[in-house]
């Protein structure tokens, strides 16, 4: 059997991972400290090849599987997106990251896991049975704990990753139950069989709730997002930027996947989901807005904005037609950008304001004041994000937020505009604390440790850049996305297999 | 030819911003020049415009299937907007060459000046209500970033963020209106739905009326919500200018007369607008009797004047509406200037510390009377006019609470000019030194600006006719400027209005208050100045938000076993919601 193009989007990060750990570290010697990071690029240089021709593929025929022993794996449209934002901020992590992790030890393992979790995801994103799912998962959860801790030896980051791993595997045991009671219910998990083997009832109903809880850790659902503001401070700034562009939304297309075939027979779960996202995008904004430090800001903000794709995702749950999940999902793409460049942005001024000079302190918000003046681009860049994030036109973020309100209103249920009407009020609260750090950033005086700071490399900046301007072009150009948003969220209601 | 002319009108300006700001610091020379010539080349397009006007669809931008079709229409109200806002616009930037000489940062400055003048021809030319929705956000940000242009001023940053809230608070309700228009209409043309708002269920279409009020209550100012405007004065003058009678304030009173024929029927939204617009009319012109920032003064009666517009889209008189908007933004404008002018030339705003500039600045003083007399609606000048138009609709068609509301609000009007001019060019000089009258460039747009507000009542006729003859939802009276004079001469509305301006004038002119001003009254003063509670009212949300915020970080312990509690209830939270969901 041939194997399908998508499949080399999997398994090229997966054996390249340890090809860059080896590469790393017995090259090292002859080549300098670089060459992970060249030998991780060029492995994602190899993914998007393969992605290109597995999107070549999918707009010929929508769905291709592939099957090996136990393991199958399939490409939709979720499958796809979900590779897309994982490869784009994988790579753009890699060029980023350079200097940033220059001077620390193994920095081989930082990029093999870096591929490595790339590749996990994609994985995830294709797997279509309950276990597959689950085992994909965990397999990415293992990853991200090695990354969150990637500073060994200081205590805080040490902690960050030890609650992670104990939440998350808390979590993990609840989807195992779950998915023991639906293979008691119905002899299979297989998601494409599930729909027709089983009565709704209570079993079914708690293997659901049990899901939510056990993904929703993952995803950051309120009350279950303890652990990730610290996690998301913690890590290296590219490692949060993907923790927070693309693992937790990993978690949530998990989430999504294992729920759908039982949610078609239940009105429960469109409200209840809904209810998540009004809950994380409250309880998101409100802690944001007492923040200090800017990578606590921005992990908050991401729990907010969860809650946006949420409601998007849970209107299509209510109302089972695509343009909700359209929304949520595109919202889940341009997230991926604007909060990539956010916390690689800040993570470019962290480096250079405080890292570069050997201090392992926080990066403030008051730090970032006069920022303009000595780095105009990084600053721009950081403004940008986060004036997208809080859903100001002409960028990426107000138009996948239209597109969830838009979804919100199709039904007529006055509900749900109020429920609309909630997102948007939270969407203006978010400037409160956006906004503020922007004027921070241009005022004339600079801060103290402005003035003490060092120059910003250029392979930090241009990544930023590029990220930019995508958010720009999505902006004003946001049908340019339209064939995979779509194909995506039409994925997810064939999920439900009516 | 017409949708080069479209085209042009809103991408001059954002084009030109863009040169700008990529020429970066350091060649301020370049800088000036550049965004004055794309400015006035932008209003030049925008008079272009004038020779096709149409109703019909000039530029189609298709933008996917979810997002529409952007559409363009220059019609004349649409057309009339931008001309406003370029060639004011591009007043207030030549004005800028003075003001923001050896200023840091002219990139950002001209480069979100000319976006905001480009994001306001498009919201006024938009056929699409997404693209509309666009805009005004567009608008809602320049106005932000350029009020809070001084970053360092902990005050500018505040007057930016709270200009943003507020005007994007109501923004929400734009955007609920236009995804209600849509869901039942299934387009975003604008068009489309005044030809077919008769099939919207009622309860529907009430509730569009009042979103597209509230957005347009946020975005003109308007009570409750007009708490931002004075605040946003920390700002350069020129965008205060630009703000006050170009762009971002205009776009409610738009919003409002574009949408008339559909929610003109609904029940009870016309009382509504009118109450809106008196209120507004009454506590702005009272604000500006009692301000002592030559600023502020302004503000409010920017407040006040947009009150009289809204008042009278709630009587009907749109046109009358419409014509004072034209006026009061060239008026506004030059008193804006004015203002400039004298605040940078003498280094404060307090009018306290000013008085006797009549000799000292005659130029300003010249110009800054005819936008006063203006302003307090003395004849000849333009704000006559339009003022005694909106009067007479509210003494035939309104009821008598309202004419004589809004009559004492042009009373109001004529003290707080009167009171203006005499504390700042009147008496005796204050202790500051300065020796130059307004700059050159300065003078240019000064000049221009009162010419204007003599001249442009004349256009009255031909402004009227072709609105009717472009606007096919829109069903107002054909006015010619003879006819409209004759009106106003024969009319017994006239001379009471006239009666009542002259007497407050004449109050302040023979009242010799000045030394005692602000003392005896100092409560009462503080109190309106406050914005008669509703500033009480803006702290308190934000105290209380504050409090909120800070109680939800208490959730966040840091310590695992309060994370795994958490867990345990999100657990228990959910089994109940499904158990809940099973009964």
């Amino acid at each position: 059997m041939i194997a399908p193009a998508f499949i080399w989007m999997i398994v090229i990060p997966l054996l390249g991972a340890p090809l860059v750990y080896l590469v790393g570290h017995s090259g090292r010697r002859f080549w300098g400290d670089r060459v992970s990071r060249y030998a991780a690029l060029l492995v994602f240089g190899a993914t998007w090849v393969a992605f290109v021709r597995a999107a070549q593929a999918a707009s010929m025929e929508p769905t291709a599987d592939f099957t090996w022993g136990g393991m199958s794996l399939a490409l939709d449209g979720i499958s796809l997106l979900l590779a897309f934002v994982a490869l784009l901020l994988g790579t753009f992590v890699a060029s980023f990251s350079g200097e940033y992790i220059t001077g620390e030890a193994g920095q081989e393992k930082f990029y093999a896991m870096l591929v490595a979790i790339v590749g996990v995801m994609i994985g995830l994103g294709c797997a279509t049975d309950l276990f597959n799912i689950w085992i994909w998962f965990e397999a990415m959860a293992v990853t991200s704990y090695l990354l969150v801790a990637y500073y060994h030896t200081r205590a805080l980051s040490l902690e960050a990753g030890f609650k992670y791993l104990m939440q998350s595997a808390a979590g993990s045991v609840l989807v195992l139950f779950a998915i023991g009671i639906v293979l008691s219910q119905t002899g299979t998990l297989t998601l494409a069989e599930i729909r027709s083997q089983f009565t709704a009832g209570a079993p079914m109903l708690l293997a659901g709730v049990l899901f939510l809880v056990g993904y929703g850790v993952k995803s950051a659902l309120v009350p279950l997002h303890t652990w990730l503001p610290d996690a998301h401070s913690q890590a290296p700034s590219g490692i949060s930027a993907m923790l927070s562009g693309v693992v937790i939304e990993a978690g949530l297309v998990a989430l999504l996947r294992s729920i759908a075939p039982i949610a078609a027979q239940m009105t429960f779960w469109g409200p209840l989901l809904i209810t998540c996202g009004l809950l994380n995008m409250i309880g998101g904004n409100l802690m944001a807005y007492a923040q200090t430090q800017v990578k606590r800001m921005l992990a908050y903000s991401s729990i907010t904005h969860v809650g946006y794709m949420l409601v998007g995702l849970g209107v299509t749950f209510l109302l089972r037609e695509s343009s909700g999940a359209q929304g949520g999902l595109f919202h889940l793409l341009n997230h991926g950008l604007m909060k990539g460049l956010a916390f690689l942005a800040a993570g470019a001024l962290l480096y250079t304001l405080h890292s570069a000079s050997g201090d392992h302190k926080p990066l403030m918000i008051a730090d970032l004041a006069g920022g303009a003046r000595r780095y105009p681009l990084a600053a721009l860049c950081l403004s940008l994000a986060l004036l997208s994030l809080a859903g100001l036109p002409p960028f990426a973020g107000f138009m996948s937020k239209w597109l969830i309100f838009k979804a919100g209103f199709a039904s007529g249920d006055p509900l749900l505009w109020i429920v609309v009407a909630l997102v948007a009020l939270n969407s203006v609260f978010s400037l409160a604390y956006y906004a503020p750090v922007v004027n921070l950033l241009y005022r004339r005086k600079p801060s103290k440790v402005v003035l003490e700071g060092r120059p910003l490399p250029w392979s930090m900046v241009t990544p930023l850049v590029i990220l930019s301007l995508a958010i720009i072009a999505l902006g004003i150009w946001p049908d340019m996305i339209g064939w995979m948003t779509h194909s995506a969220g039409e994925a997810l209601v064939a999920g439900f297999h009516f | 030819m017409a949708s080069l002319w479209v085209i042009l009108t809103i991408a001059l300006p954002w084009l030109g911003g863009l040169v700008v700001w990529l020429l970066g610091e350091g060649r301020s020379k370049v800088q000036h020049f550049m965004a004055v010539g794309f400015s006035v080349a932008s209003a030049v397009a925008g008079l272009m415009l004038l020779t096709v006007i149409t109703d019909e669809v000039i530029v189609s931008i298709p933008m996917g299937t979810l997002f529409g079709e952007f559409t363009f229409i220059p019609d004349m109200l649409g057309v009339f907007l931008a001309i406003v806002a370029t060639a004011i616009g591009s007043l207030a930037v030549i004005f800028s060459v003075d003001y923001m000489r050896g200023e840091a940062g002219l990139g950002r400055y001209y480069s979100l000046v000319l976006l905001f003048i480009g994001a306001m021809v498009g919201l006024v030319l938009s056929g699409s209500l997404l693209a509309l929705f666009l805009f005004w956000e567009i608008t809602a940000f320049c106005s932000y970033v350029l009020i809070s242009f001084h970053n360092d001023d902990e005050k500018a940053v505040r007057g930016g963020i709270k200009a943003l809230v507020i005007t994007q608070l109501g923004g929400i309700g734009l955007l609920v209106g236009a995804l209600a228009i849509e869901s039942q209409i299934g387009t975003y043309q604008i068009s489309d739905f005044l030809s077919r708002f008769q099939e919207l269920p009622q309860n529907v279409l009430i509730f569009i009326a009042f979103t597209f009020l509230a957005a347009a209550v946020a975005k003109s100012a308007q009570v409750p919500l007009q708490t931002w405007l004075p605040d946003a004065m920390e700002a350069p003058t020129p965008v205060s200018a630009l703000i006050h009678a170009a762009t971002m304030v205009n776009a409610g009173v738009y919003l409002l007369v574009r949408f008339y024929p559909a929610f003109e029927g609904v029940q009870g939204w016309k009382s509504a607008v009118l109450v809106v617009g008196l209120l507004s009319a009454l506590i702005g012109g009272l604000q500006a009797c009692f301000a002592s920032d030559l600023k502020r003064a302004l503000a409010y009666s920017t407040v006040s004047q947009l009150g009289f517009m809204v008042f009278a889209i709630g009587l009907g008189a749109v046109f009358a509406s419409q014509f004072h908007l034209l006026n009061h933004s060239i008026f506004k404008a030059l008193l804006f200037l004015c203002a400039g002018s004298i605040i940078h030339a003498l280094g404060t705003r307090d009018m306290r510390a000013m008085g006797g500039l009549r000799t000292r600045m005659p130029f300003t003083f010249l110009t800054f009377l005819i936008g006063a007399l203006a302003l307090a609606g003395i004849p000849i000048a333009n704000g006559f006019f339009s003022k005694e138009l909106i009067l007479e609709h509210a003494f035939h068609n309104g009821p008598a609470w309202a004419y004589l509301g809004i009559l004492l609000a042009t009373g109001m009007t004529a003290l707080y000019v009167v009171r203006m001019l005499r504390l700042v060019f009147f008496g005796q000089p204050g202790a500051y030194s300065i020796h130059v009258d307004s700059q050159r460039a300065m003078k240019v747009s000064l000049s221009v600006l009162a010419f204007g507000a003599l001249t442009s009542w004349l256009l009255a006729g031909q402004f009227s006719s072709s609105l009717l003859a472009s606007l096919p939802y829109q069903t107002w009276v054909d006015l010619s400027t003879v006819e409209m004079l004759s009106e106003l001469i024969a009319a017994p509305g006239t001379w009471i209005t006239l009666i009542v301006i002259a007497a407050s004038a004449g109050v302040w002119l023979f009242w010799k208050t000045r030394d005692r001003e602000g003392q005896r009254i100092q409560p009462v003063s503080d109190f309106i100045l406050a914005g008669l509670g509703f500033e009480h009212l803006n702290h308190a949300i934000v105290r209380g938000v504050r409090a909120l915020s800070n109680a939800a970080t208490l959730t966040q312990t840091g310590q695992l076993q309060w994370n795994l509690v958490g867990l345990i209830a999100a657990l228990f939270l959910a089994l109940s919601m499904a158990v809940w969901s099973m009964t």
